[in-house]
């Protein structure tokens, strides 16, 4: 079970501390060197996205559609060369993480910002023992001697569900199972208490019981803890249970922003309107399933909208809107209040204004 | 963990047994076989008949008319630290002595019986304390002496045995060998009709060897007497009394020095060990690191230019660069700084250990110093070449590393990049280098083979190359012995380094 | 911070779309492609360009460096003694190169480049075991002990022609029936044409066996020789002259203070280009001779170890258990102890001739390949195509060279590679230590003379063949190099 540590406050919605964004990406794209020779890779092209403390942020989509790399850039984790940061900030606690020097970042990387990562199976080091790398974590950040640090270690242990976590501090990580390491790698991101938790499909590789037992852990500590947590997912399931705001995302862009129950009654987008047709159903006798392809290859489902045409890369040349000179194709729309919609930019739309997707939306305040 | 070591050790035996099995055969496939130096060493003595008595003395004494498989089961059995009969004796100064042979019973004895008077020589009666050893050793050079004369005797027979049936025409003849000599057990049951031509020569031949025969084994029985009166402390440790003992391997008498291998080897092995020893630290203290910088700089002029350097000094061939640096570091006509042979300078027993100064202000090297001046280009040759294999591993395991799911936990954590790389990259790239052992160490030990020859430097090498120009069998096989077991010894080793370095691999389940 | 601010770049693509493989290049199959990124690299075609020269002056040798002269008219006429004196062997050299490599190039479109070179693979092996087979048969046949009746068939008129001929049809049949060119006329064309070659070179190529390089210079000096033409190098290795020993390069015969005799002939206006060796013949012309050497022990002897090594590892990796098991334990034999060390003790006892040694060093090297083997076959033989083959009841021999080789040679031919330039370093060792073999013109055997027991150190006889032995062995462990990177997916990955 959890135990609240002292000076944890509780989660009181509408205090100044839980109305700011806590980590707040702009604009963001990354581009990589093809390594089969080809041209670059634009990995992400312009994502922007808001997360509040206390927050389940959701990131779906596609493989292949900069999840992971956004990820990966606000941990500064992108190997340059190959990749390159084209333009775009992720402010975190008000500074810009793109222009912090490497110095600075050590510390906020697990310390501030914290991750974990789909491979429980590999993300251990074989060769130390798993109270070696806990400590390491906790001695980087935290002023405190190996005794104390030790304390700590054993309480993220408990935290995490792990029981005889002395005993299991010197057994090295081919003694555990898949989903205990899971644990552990949790333990590792959240003993130094982060505020922001970045879950890169943490339970991808973990059988279903395991998965919901893993989140209902990330949920309970993100409540002690105020973190922020940004989830990584394909799988909509687990979106809808534990998500609170939604970002969808299709080749570097976000398509579509909403909080969880909006998105999950009316999705806007057509390609969000594929990701939920292609979702087999029981009582639906199909004698093949929808792909999110057979969604948007038809031009009908980009009519929807009204006052703009959804973006899409695949469209024919003759079906996009006239877009707006000079300017970049694709924009995100408030076409609703708290609802983004990803358009060609067209004249029209650049005239209005825009407001960046930020939703301080928690489930528990519906 | 002793289980384990105990099964792997255990493991060995196949592999050694097979190695010298090979060896063994591959010599005595060869064009003369095993024999083919011995009988070298006898065609320098004119007369031919005292040459076929040598070559039977010879082949009599190593046992080599004796199918081949015979004879390696003999060659195993003194190799074995488990000894079966008698325990053979051992000298104050470590020399092993058996028991003196058994000698067979004359060919052909029942055509040529034994004249009726033979006489039976004094039985042994001890004598006082302080005679033992010297009276066992009278009696068994008189033993030696009255066998050596018995084999050429029974020589002298089938020489005499082949005149007889090339005289009885081709019924007879045709039991020769393709030679045109006699092989008596082809003439078991024959009968040798006393007025036959040539009776009258063979059957004096016979009685020469009946009586040399008589004589033999009456010296052999004196000595044996001699030998369980015990002039010398018995050698090994007795399991069943009298049948099983343990003693340490016997390794044999070389043919060409005739001197124990154990005490070639003794003296041929620490220098081998020495330049090997130096070299391989060295090998991987440059290459390592080298890797380690070049993966971490990957693609910058460190990782090309040792890449392309070491290449290029991988592919000097040993001999190549041992021929340079005689000719032009060491040689007097070019630069001659470095000795030219040896391991020690001629004065080298007399220096004193660490180089000083002596009451005339000269300088001397002393004893340390000069060995390093001299096993200096010995070690560079045998070391540069591991540079490329070593680097170039140490640098593929450590890229292989870097895009390693636990770097990137670690750098998630906020490892500082060199913490990365040491702590986690290396740390986890060590288990590869060392199973590089295994390829590394046995490189060296053949390396070392080709540099002993060219700075001729008395190590095994040296040895092993001398003893094949003479086909000396002893020391090719306990060499091959040596090598395969100092080779085998730095596997294990290995694999419990590779055990510690590694969690994952426990001997309980390997 | 932005590291460039480039904007947005029209031309790059979308991480979706470089998982779906847009942008990749075009696909050209696994070989071509490897061979394509090995030819991109610098050292890989230097390599290349050096086994070339090598390769040339292998076959060229005979007409570029003899002491015989090309053509001679003397009072018995005008004679042709270079073209006389050239062994069987050589004119299948001569007609492979000149015949096979411009069909290999610009061959019939049918069939492609790679299966071409096969095929003249194929031809090298059928017509060399056609010209070693025929001069063992011939010496059988001609020795002392045989019964008269084969003797004289021998040397009747027409016994060695026939002998080589039915030697020669053997191997044309083997060649022909050997499955694996898939094109039945080209394979059955080639077979004949080789077996027709070999059986004109072996049985009417100049047999002499005394040679007599004395002879020229000694018509030379009474001047009955009325027009001669050299060949470019105008020495053979066999040619030593113990008045000519250890000359440093650039001597002109006539100089050397016991020759001057022949200060006024053509013979003394000669130059020793690389100088001569401790017995007083002409480096040049070993050096190149001795490509043959090179070329012929790297390519042979790794062949017998590829080819052994490969089924040792086929049978551990697939069947496993016992069968791995046991042969397991004769690999660690050979692990056991360094492979140099079983060498040397081999080269020391058995004969000395190229062809039981290029038999030893591929006897005892290969361990590497079937390591290699095994490790590969052992991780195919749980994948689908495998059990889907054995579950089809497919004859083990087929799934093991039909479907599993394939995908399973690949690290065995990167290391081939390597293992050729090792092969050619053992070949100068053994040399070196004296056990090379016999009779052949070797860069090891001149490396080996540089350092003379009396002390004295002759540098060309170290510096020529000792490049020649370098540029070799690099050359071989670039292409190897470049193999590896090209062809290894683990090194191509981006790395951190
Ligand atoms: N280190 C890298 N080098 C080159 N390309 C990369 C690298 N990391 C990611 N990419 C490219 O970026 C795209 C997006 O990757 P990613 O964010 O991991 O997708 P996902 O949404 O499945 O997590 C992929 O197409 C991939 O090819
Ligand atoms: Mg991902």
């Amino acid at each position: 079970m959890t135990q609240r540590q002292p000076g944890a406050t509780l989660a009181e919605p509408g205090t100044d501390r839980l109305s700011r964004p806590v980590l707040e990406v702009t604009d963001l794209a990354v581009s990589f060197d093809n390594s089969a020779g080809g041209p670059r890779v634009q990995a992400v092209n312009g994502a922007s996205m808001a997360l509040y403390p206390q927050q389940t942020l959701a990131v779906v989509g596609e493989s292949g559609c900069g999840k992971s790399v956004t990820a990966m850039s606000t941990m500064q984790l992108i190997a340059r060369p190959p990749g390159r940061f084209d333009r775009g900030s992720i402010l975190f606690e008000g500074r810009d993480i793109c222009t912090l020097e490497e110095r600075d970042m050590l510390s906020i990387r697990g310390g501030k910002i914290a991750m974990i990562f789909q491979e429980p199976m590999t993300s251990l080091n074989p060769v130390y023992t798993i109270g070696d790398q806990l400590l390491e974590a906790i001695l980087l950040h935290q002023r405190v001697g190996p005794e104390e640090a030790r304390g700590i270690a054993v309480q993220a242990m408990r935290d995490v569900g792990i029981r005889k976590p002395e005993e299991r501090l010197g057994m090295y990580p081919h003694q555990f199972s898949g989903g205990m390491r899971q644990r552990v790698m949790i333990a590792m991101a959240l003993a130094c208490r982060p505020k922001v938790l970045l879950a890169d499909e943490p339970t991808t590789a973990l059988d279903v019981t395991i998965q919901a037992q893993i989140l209902e852990l990330l949920r309970e500590l993100q409540r002690d803890r105020d973190m922020g947590i940004m989830l990584i997912t394909h799988n909509l399931g687990v979106v809808a249970e534990n998500a609170d705001v939604v970002c969808v995302m299709y080749a570097g862009r976000v398509v579509e922003v909403a909080n969880v129950f909006e998105l999950f009654d009316e999705p806007l987008h057509p390609y969000t309107r594929g990701l939920f047709r292609s979702i087999p159903m029981l009582r639906e006798a199909k004698h093949r399933l929808v792909t999110i392809r057979d969604v948007t290859d038809e031009p009908a489902e980009f009519r929807r909208l009204p006052g703009a045409v959804p973006w899409w890369p695949d469209m024919p040349q003759g079906a996009r809107p006239a877009l707006a000179a000079g300017r970049d194709e694709h924009v995100l729309v408030e076409v609703r209040p708290d609802r983004w919609v990803a358009c060609w930019r067209t004249p029209e739309l650049e005239a209005r204004p825009h407001r960046r997707p930020n939703l301080a939306f928690r489930r528990g305040d519906r | 963990m002793i289980s384990y070591l105990l099964r792997r050790l255990a493991f060995m035996v196949p592999t050694v047994l097979g190695i010298t099995l090979m060896v063994f055969m591959l010599l005595a496939l060869a064009p003369g076989g095993i024999g083919a130096g011995l009988a070298g060493s006898a065609g320098q003595l004119s007369d031919t008949s005292k040459v076929a008595q040598m070559q039977a003395y010879f082949e009599d004494r190593y046992g080599l008319n004796d199918p081949v498989i015979v004879q390696y089961a003999r060659w195993l059995g003194r190799i074995s630290p488990v000894k079966f009969g008698e325990r053979d004796l051992r000298t104050p100064s470590g020399e092993r002595v058996a028991p003196p042979r058994a000698i067979d019973d004359p060919p052909l004895a029942e055509a040529f019986p034994a004249p009726t008077a033979e006489v039976a020589a004094a039985p042994y009666a001890p004598p006082a304390g302080e005679q033992l050893v010297p009276e066992f050793k009278k009696l068994q050079r008189e033993a030696e002496g009255a066998r050596r004369d018995y084999i050429g005797s029974v020589r002298q027979f089938r020489d005499a045995l082949a005149e007889w049936a090339k005289q009885q025409g081709p019924s007879m003849a045709g039991r020769l060998d393709s030679k045109g000599s006699a092989r008596t057990e082809d003439f078991r049951g024959v009968e040798f009709p006393p007025d036959s031509p040539g009776y009258a020569k063979l059957a004096a031949a016979a009685a020469a060897m009946r009586a040399k025969w008589f004589r033999a084994s009456a010296a052999r029985e004196r000595a044996l007497a001699a030998f369980r009166a015990g002039p010398y402390p018995k050698s090994g440790i007795p399991l069943l009394p009298g049948l099983v003992s343990l003693d340490t391997p016997d390794l044999g008498v070389a043919f060409s020095k005739n001197r124990p291998v154990a005490d070639l080897i003794a003296a041929a092995l620490p220098v081998t060990l020495l330049i090997n020893l130096i070299a391989f630290p060295i090998s991987y203290l440059v290459a390592v690191p080298t890797g380690i910088l070049a993966s971490v700089r990957r693609g910058g002029w460190l990782d090309v230019g040792s890449g392309f350097l070491f290449l290029g000094l991988y592919s000097v061939p040993t001999v190549l660069a041992g021929v340079f640096a005689i000719g032009f570091l060491a040689n007097r006509q070019y630069l001659g700084w470095f000795p030219v042979s040896g391991l020690h300078d001629s004065a080298a027993a007399s220096m004193t250990f660490l180089p000083h100064t002596d009451a005339a202000g000269l300088w001397h090297r002393g004893y340390l110093l000069d060995t390093a001046w001299h096993v200096a280009l010995p070690v560079l040759c045998l070391v540069y070449a591991s540079f490329a294999v070593l680097s170039k591993q140490t640098r593929a395991s450590m890229l292989d590393n870097f895009s390693a799911d636990y770097v990137r936990t670690a750098k998630a954590k906020g490892v500082p990049r060199k913490d990365v790389v040491m702590r986690h990259v290396f740390r986890n790239s060590l288990l590869p280098l060392i199973t590089m052992f295994v390829g590394v160490f046995p490189a060296m030990l053949a390396g070392s083979v080709v540099i002993e020859r060219i700075f001729t430097v008395p190590g095994m090498g040296s040895l092993i190359l001398e003893a094949i120009d003479l086909r000396d069998r002893e020391i090719i096989l306990a060499n091959t012995f040596m090598v395969a077991c100092v080779n085998l010894l730095a596997l294990l080793l290995a694999d419990i380094l590779y055990a510690a370095a590694d969690p994952r691999v426990s001997f309980n389940r390997a | 911070m932005p590291d460039a601010p480039i904007g947005h770049a029209p031309q790059a693509i979308s991480g979706v779309d470089a998982m779906r493989g847009v942008g990749a290049v075009q696909a050209k199959g696994f070989w071509e492609d490897a061979w394509a990124r090995v030819l991109a690299r610098p050292g890989a075609v230097f390599g290349l360009s050096w086994i070339a020269v090598i390769a040339f002056f292998a076959v060229f040798a005979p007409l570029i460096a003899n002491a015989h002269p090309v053509t001679l008219v003397t009072d018995r006429g005008r004679e042709w003694p270079l073209l006389e004196h050239l062994a069987p062997a050589d004119w299948l050299l001569l007609a492979g190169a000149v015949l096979g490599t411009p069909w290999v190039f610009l061959g019939p479109r049918r069939l492609k480049r790679s299966q071409r070179l096969g095929v003249l693979v194929a031809c090298g092996l059928q017509a060399a075991a056609t010209v070693v087979l025929s001069a063992a048969v011939v010496a059988w046949a001609d020795d002392a002990d045989r019964a008269a009746w084969v003797k004289d068939s021998i040397r009747a008129p027409w016994g060695i022609p026939s002998a080589v001929a039915a030697v020669a049809l053997v191997f044309a049949a083997v060649a022909a029936w050997v499955p694996s060119v898939e094109c039945r006329r080209v394979r059955l064309g080639a077979a004949g044409l080789t077996a027709a070659l070999a059986f004109l070179a072996c049985s009417f190529a100049g047999r002499t066996a005394l040679v007599n390089f004395e002879r020229y210079l000694e018509d030379e000096r009474s001047g009955a020789i009325r027009e001669v033409v050299w060949a470019p190098v105008p020495w053979s290795p066999q040619y030593t002259r113990s008045d000519m020993v250890a000359q440093a390069p650039g001597t002109r015969v006539a100089d050397v203070p016991s020759l001057s005799a022949y200060a006024d002939t053509a013979f003394g206006a000669r130059r020793l280009l690389l100088g001569s060796d401790a017995l007083g013949g002409d480096v040049l012309s070993q050096m190149l001779w001795a490509c043959r050497l090179s070329i012929s022990i790297g390519i042979v002897s790794t062949g017998i170890s590829v080819a052994i090594g490969i089924t040792m590892g086929a049978l551990m990796g697939y069947f496993g258990g016992k069968v791995d098991l046991f042969l397991f334990r004769i690999v660690e034999i050979f692990m056991a102890v360094p492979v140099l060390f079983l060498l040397i003790v081999a080269a020391g006892v058995l004969p000395r001739n190229t062809y039981v040694m290029m038999a030893i060093i591929g006897c005892f090297s290969w361990t590497g390949a079937a390591r290699f083997t095994r490790a590969e076959f052992l991780k195919l033989r749980g994948q689908d195509f495998v059990q889907a083959a054995r579950a089809n009841g497919l004859p083990v021999s087929k799934i093991l060279f039909r479907h599993m080789l394939p995908n399973g040679i690949t690290p065995v031919l990167v290391d081939a590679s390597f293992a050729v330039a090792a092969a050619i370093t053992v070949e100068a060792t053994l040399s070196y230590l004296g056990l090379g073999p016999d009779g052949q013109a070797s860069w090891g055997k001149l490396l080996s003379s540089a350092t003379a027991a009396t002390g004295t150190f002759v540098w060309w006889l170290a510096v020529f063949p000792g490049a020649a032995i370098f540029l070799s062995v690099l050359s071989y462990n670039l292409l190897g190099e470049a193999m590896r990177d090209a062809i290894d997916p683990k090194l191509r990955k981006a790395a951190h």
